[in-house]
């Protein structure tokens, strides 16, 4: 007997993947209901090693799908009731072919809806896996929730985003886990760290809706996978709520009561409603502390103990804990012509409490007038009535905070002044090694001091060098002690001397033999250990010699590679300083040239 | 043979014996009559003119019908269901008596079904549940009955809106799905989760692929789209756009040099002097001195073909010696200059090493270049998932005349909306396809051939108005 021939792409890559088509008629599903329902349990196209083979020998390019993954889809019960949905819509078409709109109205009411919870769970398995995959869900819900009710969208969709957009607001807002904002002309970029996981989103800047042409989005794809993210969100903010030891769901303002399905017209009315949700603070559940800050990090010896990386990480943690309570205790005033809704996010992130006009908006908690305000947040050249107790300054200054993580001097954030420039804090940390002009360096580190202000008014031209000339003086007068310590020191040195010179001229031989003998029973006085830093210095050096020699030889080129270009950076940000600190000399004694100039002309103008 | 006789005296004895030898047709038939006359009505009564026709034209002419329209006046249909409410339906019609056969018993009592008329003990029943407060329970069981039936179908519409549980929490039966009922100390853990569905997979799915597990949802923004950017980051930015937009003007000249740049482009002028040309071969031509071909020298008037035949001439044999004494010398002379050069590579071995080197490490840098490369362009390549390419990513940029560095005007110029729909499509978790559109359908107009009006028709009404007058 001959064995049975073995068909071509029965096994390998030519069985492992199957065309969209085969998909459809293996699951007996319309088009619709599959892109649904893979949307829904996240399969995705794939992209096969060899495309000739995974399509069986046919050519072009069709959309594949893998095998496993349909066969895995065959077991989901949501296709049952896909296909009972099917019999609805039959029902209703047909309802409204007859004209029979009662009907109609009354399968409308019946329509059965898909309950996705299960999904949200085995998609996730863990809530970290959600909280990983939450950017796309926050971007997509925060657009949504702008949105009117539209032709392909289901009613209560945009609704139901705007609620939870707000209920995850209020979570960032307890657990204060923001750390970076960014404006971007698209929108403004959050970053917050939940359970250690980074989540970025943007949200849209609010202005009316725009309309969005069919033919660039497929609405009903999108509104798909908001079907699916508001699924996840709410589960998530039940998770967060329950984790802050808040009530959920939180009583908001009644614009986003679920009972009320009275639909807010009035778009503005909407945003100023979803705005003054967001100022109340949520319930907490009863007899709950405060959540608990996390501890201090723990110091293990664990096998690659970096010290340096140590230290870096618990500056990183002290930094976060100063952010978390950077506006607290502080009263913020926003003027109406300020966006409004970042504002109130960040501040009440941060621990300050905000307000804005009673007249104009609702959810103000206290007045213009209230003295105990600390900043008010204006956008305009100027205002009448200003108050003395508080800082009028302009909204940038909060973003610039929150990204440099300590309040700012406002001096360059005033109303009316001329803003410095919004800086990205998503800059890549790696790539530190360049040159960062010192107005930059100022902008990020509020600490640094740059050497020589460059380019001040005469006035602070004169204080500095006066100031220089005190720093001078002073240094000097430091000089002088550290001379008179010295020479007292050399003194003593030299008594000791002229008493061992004063011994020495009697018998030398005895007395050196003597002294000798002396020398090994005597005890001396113990000294401390010095450490000599430069020793341990050249010491260390060596030993990362050696170090540098156990790279493997796999990996030697590539090491050296790395430290060339890191000497080559380094060299190149000392040049660029050099050119610069030349330059603001020279800039700095042409001042000083035009000013002595300026003066005498003044001097003999005055004498003639 | 048997005769068949008629029996003179049959028996009578049951139904179907005195039917079948009772002789019942006359009493049959006058039965008949009267329940026809019951039916129809007495014919003495009847007027003559129901009865009889008055034929007014022999058998032979055949009738004439007269052409009455029947006077139908235009209706809407609404008035036309308005007209049909009066009439009995069609489908009642048969429950309707067809007999004129009046009702024997002319005035029926009606029955009222068995428990629609309270009897004396029934009063006395429902008395006693009025006192007991029974009747008012019922009513009250029954409005909850209502309330509950209605909350069932709002709470089946409204799980989108309540989340109830913490799906990620400990094994909790509402977290497993078991249902409210069977939440009870008393109920056993097999009854609870006999119909739970499971959430171990019952086929290994495999992992999602790496363009959508790797890539990042939410792109870090080039800190040049900041609302309020500064001058440096700004103008990184502008190279990065102008350096994209060169490509793709490179890319666009380049197709135009493959496609319509291929074909020269002739004057219509040109072109009909091409086509008078080609029309114009073989007719006689105008004699021109200039284009006669140059006269050969045949001096002779000897035939030649054009194609001379070839001759076959064989080698002789000096001719053979020769040739092969050249190749064999050829041949030598090559060995030769192989095998000296063989002995001056001896010499050569240290700069033949050294190029082999130099050839061996300048191959594998090539390679690693080649793989790195790859291996960036997998990184960033768009997937193929279709015919139709995902669009490239487009680096946002925006005039620094529209940045005034105030929040209340920062230009629109991004759709957010559709910035996700390409990202979706970046990664992996949409195929690219093109958004079909339904068209919409085209109705074709014309004219009714008796309705078109032609140059002719306005002529002639010209014409005759003119005539008119």
């Amino acid at each position: 007997m001959v064995a049975k021939k073995k068909k071509k792409y029965s096994s390998g890559e030519g069985a492992q993947f199957m065309t969209r088509k085969a998909a459809l008629k293996k699951l007996q599903l319309t088009l619709k209901d599959f892109r649904r329902i893979c949307i829904l349990k996240g399969i995705y196209p794939r992209e096969p090693r060899n495309r000739k083979r995974a399509q069986k020998g046919a050519g072009g390019i069709k959309t594949l799908y893998h095998t496993k993954d349909i066969k895995f889809l065959l077991h989901e019960p949501i296709i049952w009731k896909l296909r009972e949905l099917k019999v609805f819509q039959q029902k209703i078409r047909k309802a409204r072919a007859m004209r029979e709109y009662q009907k109609m109205k009354k399968y409308f009411r019946d329509y059965p809806e898909i309950n996705i919870d299960h999904i949200v769970k085995e998609r996730y398995p863990t809530f970290v896996d959600a909280l990983r995959d939450l950017d796309d869900c926050l971007t997509l819900c925060f657009l949504f929730s702008t949105f009117p009710s539209l032709k392909r969208v289901p009613p209560d969709q945009s609704l139901l985003c705007r609620r939870l957009t707000v209920e995850f607001m209020h979570a960032v807002i307890a657990a204060k886990a923001l750390r970076k904002v960014f404006v971007s002309v698209k929108g403004y970029y959050y970053q917050a760290e939940l359970e250690g996981q980074t989540i970025t989103w943007i949200v849209p800047h609010h202005f009316s809706f725009q309309p969005q042409s069919k033919d660039e989005v497929d609405f009903k794809i999108m509104s798909t996978f908001v079907e699916f993210y508001i699924m996840m969100l709410g589960f998530v903010n039940f998770k967060l709520y329950h984790s802050l030891n808040l009530v959920y769901p939180p009583k908001l303002t009644a614009a986003f009561n679920a009972d009320t399905e009275k639909d807010l017209v009035d778009e503005r009315v909407y945003v100023s409603e979803r705005i003054a949700a967001m100022n109340i603070s949520v319930a907490r559940i009863a007899g709950a502390n405060e959540v608990e800050e996390l501890p201090e990090i723990d110091i293990f010896n664990t096998e690659d103990t970096d010290p340096q990386k140590l230290e870096e990480a618990k500056l990183e943690a002290e930094k976060v804990k100063k952010l978390k309570t950077m506006f607290k205790g502080l009263k913020f005033f926003i003027n109406r012509e300020v966006p409004r809704e970042p504002l109130v996010f960040i501040i009440r992130c941060f621990g300050g409490e905000v307000s804005w006009d009673r007249n104009h908006f609702v959810g103000a908690t206290f007045d213009e007038t209230d003295e105990s305000i600390a900043y008010q947040i204006v956008d305009r050249p100027t205002m009448d009535k200003q108050y003395l107790s508080r800082y009028y300054i302009q909204p940038q200054w909060v973003f610039d905070s929150v990204n440099t993580r300590s309040l700012l001097p406002i001096n360059k954030y005033l109303m009316g002044a001329v803003l410095p420039p919004h800086l990205s804090p998503f800059v890549d940390k790696t790539k530190d090694q360049v040159y960062i002009p010192p107005e930059a360096r100022a902008l990020n580190d509020p600490n640094f001091k740059p050497l020589s202000e460059d380019g001040p008014s005469e006035e602070e031209i004169e204080e500095d060098s006066e100031e220089e000339k005190e720093e001078k003086e002073e240094s000097e007068d430091e000089d002088a002690e550290k001379a008179l310590t010295k020479q007292y020191q050399q003194e003593v040195e030299q008594d000791s001397q002229s008493e061992d010179e004063s011994d020495d001229d009697i018998d030398p031989e005895k007395k050196k033999l003597a002294k000798e003998k002396k020398k090994a029973m005597a005890v001396t006085t113990g000294v401390t250990f010095k450490e000599n830093p430069y020793q341990k210095e050249i010491e260390d050096k060596q030993a990362f010699r050696l170090r540098e020699k156990l790279v493997r030889k796999k990996h030697r080129n590539l090491y050296k590679s790395m430290k060339a270009g890191q000497e080559k950076r380094k060299k190149d940000i000392w040049l660029l300083r050099k050119k610069r600190r030349l330059h603001d000399e020279k800039v700095k004694e042409e001042n000083k040239v035009e000013k002595r100039k300026q003066k005498m002309q003044m001097l003999e103008a005055a004498s003639t | 043979m048997t005769v068949i006789k008629k029996k003179k005296r049959v028996s009578k004895k049951n139904k179907a014996a005195w039917r079948k030898h009772c002789d019942i047709n006359d009493v049959e038939e006058f039965l008949e009559d009267q329940r026809l006359e019951e039916r129809l009505g007495k014919f003495d009564t009847k007027p003559d003119e129901e009865l009889f026709v008055l034929d007014t034209h022999g058998n032979d002419v055949p009738e004439e019908k007269p052409d009455i329209k029947p006077d139908i006046k235009h209706q809407t249909a609404k008035q036309r269901k308005r007209a049909l409410l009066p009439v009995t339906p069609k489908c009642f019609e048969v429950l309707l008596p067809t007999s004129k056969v009046q009702d024997p018993n002319a005035k029926r009592n009606h029955v009222k079904p068995v428990g629609s008329k309270p009897s004396d003990l029934s009063k006395l029943t429902q008395q006693r549940q009025l006192v007991k407060g029974v009747l008012a329970k019922k009513l009250e069981t029954r409005k909850a009955n209502k309330r509950l039936a209605a909350e069932k179908r709002k709470k089946s519409k409204s799980f989108r809106k309540t989340y109830d549980k913490n799906i990620w929490g400990d094994e909790s039966l509402e977290a497993k799905g078991v249902p409210e009922t069977l939440i009870d100390d008393f109920i056993s853990t097999e009854a609870q989760i006999h119909n739970v569905p499971t959430t171990k997979r019952l086929r290994a799915k495999p992992p999602p692929p790496k363009t959508v597990l790797k890539r990042k949802a939410v792109d870090i923004p080039h800190p040049g789209v900041s609302y309020n950017p500064s001058f440096q980051e700004h103008q990184e930015l502008l190279q990065e756009v102008v350096q994209h937009e060169q490509k793709m003007m490179k890319r666009e000249a380049h197709l135009y040099r493959v496609t319509t740049g291929l074909f020269s482009k002739v004057t219509p002028k040109e072109k009909e002097n091409q086509w008078r040309e080609e029309m114009s071969v073989g007719l006689p031509q105008p004699h021109d001195p200039t284009n006669d071909p140059e006269p050969e020298e045949a001096g002779d008037n000897e035939y030649k073909a054009i194609n001379p035949p070839v001759k076959n001439k064989k080698k002789d044999h000096k001719a053979r010696r020769k040739q092969k004494e050249r190749i064999l010398e050829k041949e030598r002379l090559k060995r030769e200059k192989i095998d000296k050069k063989k002995i001056t590579d001896i010499y050569k071995l240290r700069k033949i090493q050294a190029s082999l080197k130099d050839k061996e490490s300048r191959d594998a840098e090539e390679r690693t270049k080649r793989i790195t490369k790859r291996k960036e362009l997998e990184e960033t390549a768009l997937p193929a998932l279709n015919a139709r390419k995902p669009p490239v990513k487009e680096p946002e940029f925006i005039d620094p005349k529209q940045l005034t560095g105030d929040l209340r005007k920062i230009p629109m110029t991004s759709n957010l909306l559709k910035d996700r729909f390409e990202s979706f499509q970046r990664r992996g978790a949409l195929a690219a396809t093109k958004i079909m559109m339904k068209k919409k359908r085209k109705l074709k107009s014309y004219f009714k051939s008796g309705h078109k009006v032609t140059d002719q028709d306005i002529d002639r009404y010209v014409k005759r108005s003119a005539g008119k007058k």
